[in-house]
């Protein structure tokens, strides 16, 4: 069975937010390492995975591998029900179809408890190889954010140019054009956690589509910085710590100049 | 045309082998769809409202080049690579039941003259549907618009189905695009149906997965083949009395065409006189295909002003919209197109101990709902446990 024990639902709802607009179904995989998940959107562009690692638990317990199918958007109207300090438990029977969720309120006052039904999902699971990427940059996520809404007025697509001193985004269409440049080490809000570091092993160009990137940036409310890692005609990666707990991936195929291939 | 059918077969015993999809979700994938059949059908569906066909001012039908230019120009924007794969000389075993649908065809004539005359409208456009065929000229033609497009076509030595499927499994394209099912039984991985439908009508593409199939009706590539034949196909007649459901079953039960011919009790399912099956079956394992290594596919710019001289001034089109359309067309086929994950990050086989488990549950529910159709689709691939 499963029995895991979190003592903020925000970080629960919050990472729900984060993947529900890209997926409507997903497996739940519960290990005695944690809880992992991965899934595709309907397309095949984009990818999102996320790990809450045991440790990150005030409880955790977890006697056998299972999965758990859940509709997210179920999921999403039940944790609506949880006030975001309270503390969420979340258990499983092996072969049941249930998983329960209980609200408790910081002074304890108040239990909830929920049913959610479990579906059977048939999904494809990919296996991602460990990438050396060319470049990894790390900035504010809230900038990026803006970033990716700003440029989305002019384009549907976004150029990333990544080299030594800074990463630029630029993005023209219709109307005209834009460029958005984070030099090396500037910090946009005078906070030296969310200043932009770039680690560079050979300047990259790749271009993405911004409404998935968008669609990414749902994750914003997890952490203060995101992780963009990149290498020439590979998918980027786009990587938010969940707090302690663990992390929100999410991976987006570029998109490619015509090779007549 | 065909295999009798063989959709319902895979609908009803292996239902993972078919689910609905947007035509949106194959943007950056080539697909090889099968020329002759898609003309077929422009012409019997592409029509005025009086019933009759689009023509030029000479008399001319049109409703073919209305068809390619379209529906081409759709595929394109929802950023699919279609390349055309023409008919070449029907197989030996095909004549039979290429002299039957003559037969068809002139019956249908008499009675469309028929009911002409009698001024029964209905029952007119009923009949003249029937009376469709393609000919040469109209080929000919759509290879002419095909090249102006810059889309790329292919001469099939015989069946496109065949060549489609050949196509496919060398990994040239995707998937082939057809609406018969026998591009399955050709080896065909992917088949996408309802391709090249008219966006009017919402169909969703179905696409047919070969591999799933295969595994949901607990069959190998050669029984496949084997139930085909059962089914019907266009190759050789089937036996009466056998359907569907005893098709699938005595192939299950005996594993092959001839043990199955050996156990039957010839009283009460005669075997038909000349039944060339061995030979149907060699024509589906070892169809007559250009090699698909050799088969250059090239997507070019579109040639406005050819295409504006070929379909306006020959063919009567409407200018503005023809040079639209070629201006969209031309878009698409520059701009970069989308990857996909997929073509990234390599499917993983599935943990065996989920799999094993959801198999089990599988067989539980199959008896419940036997009666009900598959229903395809995303939407289906998630369905309650209990």
């Amino acid at each position: 069975m499963l029995e895991a024990r979190m003592t903020q639902a925000a970080t629960l709802k919050k990472l729900l937010d984060a993947i529900k607009e890209l997926v409507t179904d997903a497996n739940f995989d519960c290990n005695d390492a944690g809880i992992n998940l991965q899934a595709m959107d309907n397309s095949h562009v984009a990818l999102v995975a996320f790990l809450l690692r045991a440790q990150g638990f005030e409880h955790y317990r977890c006697d056998r591998n299972h999965s758990l199918g859940i509709s997210l958007a179920s999921l999403t109207k039940i944790l609506k029900c949880a006030g975001n300090d309270d503390v969420v438990t979340l258990k499983s029977e092996e072969d049941g179809d249930l998983l329960s969720l209980v609200f408790e309120s910081p002074n304890q006052d108040r239990v909830s408890e929920y049913d959610l039904k479990l579906m059977d999902i048939d999904s494809e699971h990919l296996g991602i190889p460990e990438t050396e990427y060319d470049a990894v940059v790390k900035l504010s996520s809230s900038e990026f954010q803006r970033i990716c809404r700003d440029l989305s007025v002019l384009s549907e697509s976004v150029i990333i140019d990544c080299s030594k001193d800074g990463i630029k985004f630029s993005a023209s269409g219709d109307i005209g054009s834009g460029s958005v440049k984070l030099k090396q080490g500037a910090s946009v809000d005078d906070n030296a956690d969310t200043s932009t570091t770039i680690e560079l092993k050979q300047a990259v160009t790749l271009t993405f589509s911004l409404k998935y990137l968008s669609n990414f940036t749902k994750a914003t409310p997890l952490s203060d910085t995101v992780t963009l890692s990149m290498s020439g005609e590979v998918p980027l990666l786009v990587e938010y710590k969940v707090s302690d707990v663990g992390y929100i991936r999410y991976y987006l195929a570029p998109k490619i100049g015509d090779d007549n291939a | 045309m065909g295999i009798k059918g063989l959709s319902k077969v895979v609908g009803d015993n292996a239902p993972a082998g078919s689910k609905e999809n947007d035509i949106k979700n194959y943007f950056g994938r080539k697909v090889a769809i099968d020329a002759s059949m898609s003309i077929y059908q422009f012409l019997i569906a592409v029509r005025q409202q009086d019933g009759m066909q689009l023509t030029n001012e000479a008399g001319e039908t049109t409703s073919h080049l209305m068809g390619v230019f379209y529906r081409t120009i759709r595929m394109v924007e929802n950023g699919i690579k279609p390349v055309y794969v023409f008919d070449g000389k029907p197989p030996t075993l095909k004549s039979d039941e290429l002299k039957k649908r003559g037969e068809r065809r002139a019956e249908a004539e008499v009675s469309a003259a028929a009911a002409q005359e009698e001024g029964d409208n209905e029952n007119f456009d009923k009949f003249s549907r029937r009376t469709v065929k393609v000919t040469k000229e109209h080929n000919e033609e759509c290879r002419r618009l095909l090249k102006l497009m810059g889309i790329p076509y292919v001469e099939a030595p015989s069946e496109a189905e065949a060549q489609c499927a050949a196509l496919a499994r060398a990994g040239k394209v995707y998937a082939a695009g057809s609406e018969d099912m026998d591009t399955l039984t050709f080896g065909a991985p992917v088949l996408l149906r309802h391709l090249t439908f008219s966006e009017a009508r919402k169909m969703p593409i179905a696409e047919m997965n070969l591999e799933k199939t295969l595994e949901g009706l607990g069959m190998d590539m050669d029984q496949f083949i084997d139930m085909c034949i059962l089914l019907g196909c266009d190759y050789c007649d089937s036996i009466k009395g056998i359907g569907p459901g005893r098709a699938v079953s005595l192939i299950k039960e005996h594993g092959s065409l001839e043990k199955v011919v050996a156990s039957l009790d010839t009283k009460k399912y005669p075997i038909p006189e000349n039944w060339p099956y061995k030979e149907a079956r060699e024509l589906f394992r070892n169809p007559d295909v250009l090699d698909p290594e050799t088969v250059e596919l090239k997507w070019d710019t579109p040639d406005e002003e050819g295409l504006v001289e070929f379909m306006v001034t020959e063919k009567n089109f409407n200018e503005d919209r023809v040079r639209k359309a070629v201006q969209k067309l031309a878009k698409h086929l520059t701009t970069a197109t989308q990857g996909r994950l997929d073509s990234f990050f390599k499917v993983m086989p599935k943990d065996p101990l989920t799999a094993t488990k959801r198999k089990a549950e599988d067989d539980g529910d199959k008896k419940g709902k036997k009666k009900t159709p598959a229903k395809g689709g995303n939407k289906g691939a998630g369905r309650p446990r209990k």
